[in-house]
């Protein structure tokens, strides 16, 4: 399975948690940059011509941002220079305030069939200290727009002043708005983004807090018949992401834009995240690649291992035998005994028992570099 | 043959920061030894740890030419003494090697503790001692005050002592000048068999150990065959010479001169300090007086910081050996910390140089246990025993009773202190012996001390309480019994050996709960909840809990990057081995000095 990613780094605005590459400035450069996206892609085509891509994830950024039309020609380019499979899942994400009825028609028409809706709160107010654009009204508009839709809404823990009646009901939201997946991320402050004051004078929860803000939501989504199939990631049956799901299972995978990664045959390479060097690299003819990480060994194991784990389905012994050559429970006996309290093991696989999933790295720690 | 009657040998006595250096380089600067511009800032100190502290650990002498006025060039020798307590005998050795002693008094600070001490080993060894006065350009001197302070306290007649600034150079000339006329030139006797005095030692990596010494008797010469009083090695002389002040070889020394000797000797263990050597084929029938063997003091368990550095640290040990024959170690073994040593140093302040050395030095991070004294065990058997690691303590039900060692301790302090002092000492379990007044505005204390509670942060404690003032000397006097305990600090139910130690029962309850407070807070949150206990013999007289950790995973993989998670994991990883395994719990290799730090009255 291999899946494809494309990075669009424009918002209205750039909120106050964020580190990731997007630039608000520079929105009008939205055209030029689909073009050289197109030329990335068509550069890609000849040595991914025997691959079966399955999905197709357009994320930000704001994706919904630019004109729709780009969007179009962007997955025309995908389907014309790469083998994207007839049912592919095709994922776009976008943000209350820059959707409307028209925009929405026409990612479904050019084949859209999925789509993820930053929320992050119900709270008028923590929206505000998130630098978010929209409010609640905004959100229940675009939610009514993508009725009937398989849609996901992504929601944050952690925020300065956020209650669990706050959780709840912003779960409960998402839940009567109609989604059919809810992403609970808990919000991580990153040095030099306006909300790391917040952190460093002690206003937003702290790591016992979130865990309580969390573990109620996660009883809050049960409640309603979403289940958990990794750890931030719970859904209605049958509505897993196909694309998360492939990084999990440490799957391949092509990305296109700034600061994109990839994973192609044990190769990990990501595009530069300075936006004025990508359009220096691809107007003169080359990729934009600013790392690349030849993946070897034991490392391999360590990534199949560290990404299964965060999964509810966990580790498939049988998987990692036709992988790796040999018997997961023979190779780390002594680790399992090790961690035991904190594993289950069934039907051939090994999982983190969910009470421990938010504590998965204190357990996956004693499984690397063996 | 020269002239003995134109040599002198003496040395230097001083309080720290005094400017027993600054005199130093002074003498060398007058005499034409040194040019200023090759100084760099005082020559003696030559370890880096020892110019950065302002405290001589490794002795350097000098030999220095002087024209007096009366028309004679003499040869003085300077033999410098280490400056701190920890080091006594190796002072009173090096005293030995001279016939004078220069003391040196700050003239605004008075006579110190330490001044003391030395000065009356200095009498002891008989040698004369010319007070000098010195920082006389300070507006705080009191050279008069001072001078009569030498004449009450000590005793020596101060009316001709030099008034110097040796910072500023003034009185030196004095100086050099007294030193033809107050000290006597070396006796002994060139014709009779070879006695030298070994006052130092170090490890040439080209020449083996150089010995430090000084001809008492006969003479000795490259390929001589001598041998140490206490050792039946024999060593054929390779080359003697003098200190100028770099080693500068010279065909032979006798009687009267302070010099260096090379025998491809290997081992500095086969010759202590304080030893007498001998011609081996001419042997003298006795030694010089006033050997003694090595005595540890202060022991501490030092193990690497990286488990798997074991031999390194061996390495390191042995290397700092060569050149400290009073560092003892042996191979240990710690449930919590892995392989390490158990060291035996003279004092605190060896114990942290040795420590520092081996960190700057070879690079390798260490852990050190809580230094620990020698307690003596007496079994229910009648046995005695010797325990100075708090794991090796028998059980409790073979244990009749057990000892400690005390300590004799002068303390020197104005009179406006002396209830804060009074205080720590009570605190420390101190019995008072008695108080002279030696002046209006300094007095003498005199304290038996348990030495385990002196270890601690007695000097740190004294110091602040009475701003600086007070100054603190102290010599072990012997053994008493005492009501011993071990206290252990259990991590989940498992008892954490290297951190038991062994404390007095009236103190045990509030070590215990300082050491479970600051453990609460030096240990990481674990996947479950870990209760820390201090117990003494199995019941529990104290107890904190590190909750369990709720959330340690980053949320979110964007867009298939997952390299940040796999640093965070790696980063994880990286610190797990500098984890140390109790039980099922993990302790940062950091804890177990953080415990030590800030160890709370």
């Amino acid at each position: 399975m291999a899946g494809i990613y494309v990075h669009i780094p424009f918002c209205k605005s750039k909120c106050s948690y964020c580190d990731f590459a997007s630039f608000p400035d520079k929105i009008g450069f939205a055209e030029s940059y689909m073009a050289c996206v197109y030329r990335e892609i068509s550069k890609r085509a000849k040595e991914l011509e025997n691959y079966n891509f399955e999905t197709l994830y357009i994320g930000g950024g704001t994706p919904s941002v630019i004109d729709e039309s780009l969007i179009a020609m962007l997955i025309a380019a995908v389907k014309k220079h790469l083998r994207l499979s007839g049912n592919a899942e095709i994922t776009i994400e976008m943000n209350p305030g820059t959707v409307s009825a028209s925009k929405i028609e026409t990612y479904l028409k050019c084949g859209v069939n999925r789509f993820s809706v930053g929320l992050q709160t119900a709270i008028d107010s923590q929206l505000a200290d998130l630098g978010r654009i929209h409010n609640l009204k905004e959100f229940l508009l675009s939610a009514k727009l993508l009725k009937g839709r398989n849609f996901s809404v992504d929601v944050m823990i952690g925020l300065k002043g956020q209650t669990e009646e706050d959780v709840i009901k912003t779960i409960d939201t998402a839940c009567e708005a109609g989604a059919k997946h809810i992403s609970m991320y808990a919000l991580t402050p990153e040095d030099g983004t306006p909300i790391y004051t917040d952190y460093l004078n002690g206003e937003l929860p702290d790591g016992d807090e979130t865990a309580a803000l969390y573990d109620a939501g996660v009883k809050r989504l049960k409640e309603l018949g979403f289940g958990r199939y990794e750890v931030s990631n719970f859904c209605k049956k049958g509505y897993e992401s196909r694309h998360n799901l492939n990084y999990w299972r440490r799957g391949e995978y092509i990305g296109f834009g700034v600061a994109a990664s990839s994973c192609i045959k044990d190769v990990r390479f990501t595009n530069t995240y300075d936006l004025d060097e990508y359009f220096k690299c691809i107007l003169s003819d080359n990729f934009a690649v600013k790392s690349v990480d030849k993946i070897e060994g034991q490392d391999i194991e360590d990534e199949f291992i560290m990404l299964a784990l965060r999964t509810a389905r966990g580790i498939c012994l049988e998987e990692y035998t036709s992988l790796f050559k040999r018997d997961f429970l023979e190779k780390y006996s002594e680790q399992l005994k090790k961690t035991e309290k904190y594993l289950e093991t069934d039907g051939g696989f090994v999982r983190i028992r969910e009470e421990y999933l938010f504590v998965q790295n204190g357990v996956i720690i004693e499984f690397l570099g063996q | 043959m020269k002239n003995k009657s134109n040599i002198r040998n003496f040395c230097i006595i001083a309080h720290i920061d005094h400017g027993k250096s600054t005199l130093a380089d002074r003498l060398m600067e007058r005499t034409g030894q040194v040019s200023e511009r090759d100084m760099e800032a005082q020559l003696l100190d030559s370890m880096d740890i020892e110019r950065e502290r302002g405290i001589t650990i490794k002795l350097t002498p000098v030999r220095m030419f002087y024209k007096a006025k009366d028309g004679e060039e003499y040869e003085f020798n300077l033999i410098d003494t280490p400056g701190h307590v920890d080091f006594t005998y190796e002072v009173s050795r090096s005293l030995a090697a001279c016939e004078g002693a220069i003391l040196i008094v700050d003239a605004s600070q008075g006579v110190e503790a330490q001044t003391l001490a030395n000065v009356y080993l200095a009498i002891e060894n008989n040698l004369e001692v010319l007070p000098v006065i010195n920082k006389i350009d300070l507006p705080s001197a009191r050279p008069d005050e001072v001078k009569k302070e030498i004449e009450e306290v000590i005793g020596l007649d101060a009316s001709a002592a030099p008034l110097i600034s040796a910072k500023e150079g003034l009185g030196i000339d004095d100086v050099l000048e007294a030193i033809t006329t107050a000290f006597p030139p070396p006796g002994g006797d060139e014709s009779a068999r070879l006695k030298a005095l070994i006052f130092d030692s170090y490890y040439d990596n080209y020449k083996g150990v150089i010995l430090f010494v000084r001809i008492k008797d006969g003479a000795v010469k490259a390929g001589d065959r001598i041998k140490t009083f206490r050792s039946d090695k024999i060593y054929e002389v390779v080359e003697t010479g003098v200190f100028a002040p770099n080693l500068t070889p010279r065909n032979g020394l006798s009687a009267g001169d302070v010099g260096y000797i090379a025998a491809s000797i290997k081992s500095i263990q086969d010759v202590a300090v304080g030893d007498t050597v001998i011609n081996a084929d001419d042997p003298a029938p006795e030694p010089l007086p006033g050997y003694k063997a090595v005595q540890s003091v202060v022991f501490c368990g030092i193990y690497p910081l990286d488990g798997s550095r074991f031999n390194d640290l061996k390495d390191a040990i042995l290397k700092l050996q060569l050149n400290d024959a009073s560092l003892i170690f042996e191979p240990d073994s710690s449930v919590a910390l892995g392989f390490g040593f158990r060291c035996g140093f003279l004092g605190l302040l060896h114990m942290e140089i040795i420590q520092e050395r081996i960190e700057r030095e070879f690079g390798l991070e260490i852990i050190t246990t809580a230094p620990s004294v020698s307690y003596k065990v007496i079994k229910t058997d009648g046995e005695e025993i010797f325990v100075d690691n708090p794991s090796h303590l028998p059980p409790v039900s073979e244990i009749e009773h057990m000892e400690e060692p005390i300590v004799k301790a002068d303390i020197y302090s104005p009179p406006d202190y002396l209830g804060q002092i009074m205080d720590l000492c009570r605190e420390k379990r101190g019995v008072f012996l008695q108080m002279t007044y030696l002046d209006k505005s300094r007095v003498c204390l005199e304290y038996n001390l348990p030495l385990n509670e002196i270890i601690f942060d007695f000097f740190d404690a004294i110091k602040s309480r009475t701003r600086g003032y007070a100054s603190f000397d102290y010599e072990l006097i012997g053994y008493e019994r005492s009501k011993l305990v071990k206290l252990d600090i259990l991590l989940n139910g498992d008892v954490c050996d290297a951190l038991s130690m062994i404390v007095h029962e009236d103190s045990a309850y509030t070590r215990g709960r300082i050491l479970c407070e600051n453990l609460k807070e030096a240990i990481p949150r674990q996947l479950f909840e870990v209760p820390v206990q201090a117990a003494i013999g199995g019941k529990i007289i104290a107890r904190e809990t590190v909750k369990a950790v709720r959330k340690d995973v980053l949320a979110k993989c964007y867009g298939g990057d997952i390299t940040r998670k796999k640093k965070l994991l790696e980063k994880q990883k990286e610190g797990k081995k500098r984890m140390r395994q109790i039980g099922n719990v993990e302790v940062p290799s950091e804890v177990f000095m953080q415990i030590l730090k800030t160890n709370k009255d």
